[in-house]
């Protein structure tokens, strides 16, 4: 089946992002298809490029990243919930007149117009909050 | 049928009532993170009318040091059954 996944939890602050990383690598072991996870409200920090975490605990970011590289899986990032809260890629930091961007490939600022099309295009949209 | 997905605990929060008010006479419930508290001998009388439909994750019963202590009534599953789940319903509600 088709899977999007839509998470609105911020890393390291409630267990949503957890939950929804693990529940992505079972989908694609089960065989299904995931097309993209939606990344909107807080959830938007899971896109952070300089994520640092400790090095014995799991590292959300390169999770996600790993999903896009082995699974193909599309990172989509809301851009007006991204860019209110300082994060954005180089081309928004370019527009805005910030020295640095926060947000980089395999991550893709993209506007909530995605979210419903995805919830159109696949089978099942699966919800994680914080 | 659809299936609710709860992650609170009916001990700190009433979202449990909204997902129980919103659930078809065929839908199920899936508790995951705090909401495997629900689980629980002492706190599964939130969800007595919807017998058999009840279902909690493994692993995050697991993280708590809650697993074996779960009701008789509710149906474990881990994460991969969570996936099954999602199959079997044809839409998903997330409650939080």
């Amino acid at each position: 089946m088709r899977y999007a996944i839509l998470l609105m939890g911020a890393p390291y602050s409630d267990q949503a992002s957890h939950s929804a990383l693990r529940f992505a690598r079972a989908l694609v072991a089960r065989g299904h298809r995931l097309e993209a996870v939606f990344f909107y409200h807080d959830g938007v920090y899971n896109a952070a490029r300089l994520a640092a975490p400790p090095q014995d605990e799991p590292h959300l970011v390169d999770g996600w990243v790993a999903l896009h590289d082995d699974h193909g899986v599309a990172l989509q990032v809301c851009i007006a919930a991204a860019l209110r809260r300082g994060l954005m890629d180089a081309r928004e930091a370019a527009r805005h007149g910030k020295e640095g961007h926060s947000v980089a490939e395999p991550f893709e600022l993209t506007g909530v117009g995605q979210l419903v099309d995805l919830g159109q295009r696949c089978d099942r949209l699966v919800t994680f909050g914080p | 049928m659809k299936l609710h997905i709860v992650n609170r605990s009916p001990a700190s929060s009433r979202v449990y009532g909204q997902a129980l008010s919103a659930m078809g006479p065929d839908d199920r419930l899936l508790l995951i993170e705090d909401g495997v508290q629900g689980a629980l001998p002492q706190l599964v009388r939130y969800y007595e009318d919807i017998p058999g439909r009840l279902y909690a994750l493994r692993e995050d019963l697991e993280a708590r040091g809650l697993l074996g202590h779960c009701d008789a009534s509710v149906q474990v599953v881990d994460v991969d059954g969570f996936v099954q789940l999602t199959e079997e319903a044809e839409q998903t509600l997330s409650w939080y």
